[in-house]
């Protein structure tokens, strides 16, 4: 019903992926395809804009979970930026604020990662 | 049935060489002579001789499947041994016998047997064309033919036997009658010449040559034997009527190429056209069965190229095919997928899937080697598969060093890809129905699971309302409710969410039934149950599939409630007019492993008073949504709470339903929808 899409730039060794539109059962499948494109390319250091994301159901939220393992066991990881209130409410609700480093925005997620 | 026919061929042969033998010792007792009854003798032993030669040639014509053109070849080649005899004997009898004019006054053994051997060289070759002409004319499928045909033959028999046995002056319109009358039967049998409208333009070219050089062959030939020359002294001697005979044979040869030449001519121009018609009965004949026959993808495909192949007369055919970002090789024909992969990198060089509208061809940059080193590749021509307006495959044909994709060849490869793409999509369409209605029997399967899970009833206690409200989607939502009765005083309720959709969530929510049926049985604390339910989970979900639940109880005797949130929608507490969202911390269920789950999971606690009314949900009610994509959202809900706080359970839950369903009322339910209230009472 609602369109979804991804695009994929770089920053340095970092990983940018942005986010658009309605995320769930149906267009998971297109985020899920850009963490293993860049899983099997060793790049393990991601953030995930979701500026332009208008809605995540649990099955985009599942997305994150079914890579946050692999990625880290290769010392990575997956940062969340630019949420919206609605969209980091749900995220809330789940707890994933426990689980994931979420900030304002991109450089302090990227700074994050070159500190670290 | 071989070894028969073959006897009959020897039958044929023997009675033949039997008539010839007698007609040579006939010769050799008689030489030329004149009285009347012994040239009726001649003529009629002559007669028997090349009617069973004939018979023989006609059952060694049938035997054998030779095609017109190559039958016009034979012609042409015995036309011009013909020449050569008739030519030459000119300069070479005279020189082996004198005086040819002597010889046939009084002729010897040596002369009788040369002669012999030189009039049944020529009778042999004049009956092939009488057996060819024959074979031309039955070629038209008319009424009667066989009674035209020999018709035809008795006037050639009486033309030829009035020469001789009417040679009188007066006489002699008898034979210039039968003659004539031959003459006009020829022409109406040549004409209506239908056979050559089945030959292709190339062929009718070929043919055209062949029947202007036989033409002029079958003419040459009549005028040298016409005159006084050796060949005619020879015949004449022989017998008048032999040579007559072998004349009109002739004359009806040179007629029939002489019509076959100006018909081919005609049917020249529309040839093309033709043949264009023929190629596309044969195409619509692959199309049809292209489109009834095959409903697989892979089945298709290889339907698809095997039929470019032959349609376009290549070496080898294949599709490329767009598969997300990667391009494959489909159903190559009559080459390996190393050769093909090479071709294809060459393609997609040159040109990409977008800008591929319409059949191309071009020669490749270095040719490919397929099998033999002499078996070159090196032309190719592409056309776009088409789905849903986008090119996504192409397919492609290639040929040899040395050939060409004529205009006709793209022509026919074009109207073919446009159809192998209607039936590709068809294939796709279909398979989509199939998938269609697979899920639809699926979801059918996941919402009994579902209702067949959820309480049908609610449980009833004076002191406690309750109220429940459960509108499932059309793709089961994963929601869950259930109540459990811990003991006399005490109420145990669940409410949870499974992430994801259809049947593999309603498998979960039966897991989750059985899991938490088993807990309470044993374990009081919300916080340990949830605790223990997400050690299993985790142990069970897959890494992207967690659930979100709130766990409570109410111990009616104490007067409180107790309830711990993993990552389910807040509580809300509506109390003194207020309305209380209340949200301890919690992780969803398998999002985490034990310790940490603990760790941050906390334990809600509350002592209940008068008309006390808590609210659970499912984020199917804060998600519903309008036309216009909004949610229903928490601050709407709030609102609806707020000022509904003073009706009973059913009522507030009967409302919040109706609110929801008019705000959503443009739009289809996505999500299950699940609402669980109490209102204590006492």
């Amino acid at each position: 019903m609602a369109e979804f899409s991804t695009s994929v730039r770089e920053r340095g060794d970092i990983s940018i992926i942005n986010l658009k539109g309605f995320l769930d059962a149906h267009t998971a499948p297109t985020l899920e395809n850009n963490f293993t494109q860049l899983i099997n390319s060793s790049k393990y250091k991601i953030v995930v804009n979701f500026e332009d994301l208008a809605y995540i159901s649990s099955a985009g939220l599942g997305v994150f979970m079914a890579y946050i393992e692999n990625i880290r066991d290769n010392k990575g990881d997956i940062k969340l930026t630019n949420m919206s209130d609605k969209v980091f409410n749900i995220f809330d609700l789940l707890g994933f604020p426990l689980l994931y480093e979420i900030y304002k925005n991109e450089e302090e997620a990227i700074k994050k990662f070159s500190g670290s | 049935m071989v070894k028969v026919s073959r006897n009959i061929v020897t039958t044929q042969l023997q009675l033949f060489l039997l008539a010839a033998f007698l007609l040579f010792i006939f010769k050799i007792i008689f030489g030329n002579s004149d009285e009347f009854f012994l040239r009726i003798l001649l003529d009629l032993l002559i007669a028997a001789s090349i009617f069973f030669l004939l018979l023989a040639l006609i059952k060694f014509e049938n035997s054998r499947t030779s095609t017109p053109l190559s039958l016009i070849l034979n012609v042409g080649i015995l036309l011009a041994i013909m020449f050569f005899i008739i030519m030459f004997s000119d300069f070479l009898l005279p020189s082996i016998f004198d005086s040819i004019n002597l010889k046939l006054e009084n002729p010897g053994l040596v002369y009788n047997i040369v002669s012999f051997i030189y009039v049944l060289v020529l009778v042999s070759i004049v009956s092939f064309f009488l057996i060819t002409l024959r074979h031309f004319f039955y070629l038209n499928q008319r009424k009667n033919v066989k009674i035209y045909f020999n018709t035809m033959l008795i006037f050639f028999i009486l033309a030829s036997l009035s020469i001789n046995f009417f040679r009188d002056d007066s006489l002699s319109f008898i034979a210039t009658t039968f003659f004539v009358v031959s003459l006009l039967l020829m022409i109406f049998n040549s004409i209506r010449i239908s056979w050559i409208a089945f030959l292709s333009k190339k062929e009718k070219i070929y043919l055209l040559l062949l029947s202007f050089v036989i033409t002029t062959l079958f003419i040459v030939n009549i005028t040298n034997s016409a005159g006084d020359n050796i060949y005619s002294q020879i015949l004449t001697a022989f017998s008048p009527s032999l040579r007559q005979f072998n004349q009109v044979i002739m004359i009806y040869g040179s007629i029939y190429f002489l019509i076959l030449f100006f018909t081919t001519l005609f049917h020249l121009p529309t040839a093309e056209a033709y043949d264009r018609k023929a190629q596309e009965v044969t195409s619509l004949q692959y199309f049809s069965k292209l489109i009834t026959e095959v409903l697989d993808f892979n089945d298709l495909a290889e339907t698809v190229t095997d039929i470019a192949q032959k349609l376009s007369g290549s070496k080898a055919s294949w599709i490329i095919w767009k598969n997300g970002t990667k391009q494959n090789s489909l159903a190559p024909k009559n080459i390996g997928f190393v050769e093909s992969d090479k071709v294809t990198k060459q393609i997609l060089e040159r040109i990409s899937f977008e800008n591929l509208t319409s059949t191309k061809t071009f020669s490749l940059k270095e040719g490919i080697s397929e099998g033999s080193s002499d078996n070159l590749l090196t032309v190719v021509s592409v056309s776009p598969i088409k789905t849903r307006g986008e090119t996504q495959g192409i397919l492609v044909a290639t040929k040899g060093s040395g050939q060409i994709f004529t205009q006709d060849d793209l022509n026919a490869i074009e109207t073919f890809s446009d159809y192998a793409s209607v039936a590709i999509e068809n294939s796709r369409l279909l398979e989509e129905s199939i998938e269609k209605e697979r899920l639809e029997k699926e979801l059918d399967v996941a919402r009994e699971i579902q209702r067949k899970i959820l309480p049908s009833k609610v449980p009833e206690y004076p002191d406690l309302q309750i109220a429940s409200v459960f509108i499932p989607a059309f793709e089961v939502g994963g929601d869950y409710y259930d109540f459990f009765k811990l003991s006399e005083t005490k109420l145990g309720f669940v409410i949870a969410d499974v992430s994801g959709k259809g049947i593999s969530a309603a498998f979960i929510m039966a897991e989750i039934k059985g899991i938490f049926e088993s807990l309470v049985k044993t374990i009081e604390g919300p916080k340990e149950i949830l605790i223990k339910a997400n050690d299993i989970l985790k142990e069970t979900l897959d890494s992207k599939t967690f659930v979100s639940a709130a766990y409570g109880y109410f111990d009616l005797g104490k007067k409180k409630l107790v309830f711990s949130r993993a990552g389910h929608c807040p509580l809300f507490l509506l109390r003194d007019g207020n309305t209380n969202q209340i949200k301890p911390s919690g992780l969803g269920l398998g999002l985490s492993d034990g310790e940490y789950f603990e760790q941050t999971l906390e334990e809600y606690s509350v002592d209940l008073n008068e008309n006390d009314t808590i609210v659970l949900y499912t984020d199917g009610v804060t998600e519903a949504k309008n036309e216009q994509l909004e949610d229903f959202g928490d601050k709407q809900f709030l609102q609806v709470l707020q000022s509904n706080i003073k009706l009973n359970a059913e009522e507030l839950s009967n409302k919040i339903v109706k609110e929801i369903t008019v705000f959503s009322s443009g739009h289809e339910q996505y999500d299950d929808i699940t609402l669980v209230i109490f209102k204590w009472q006492q």
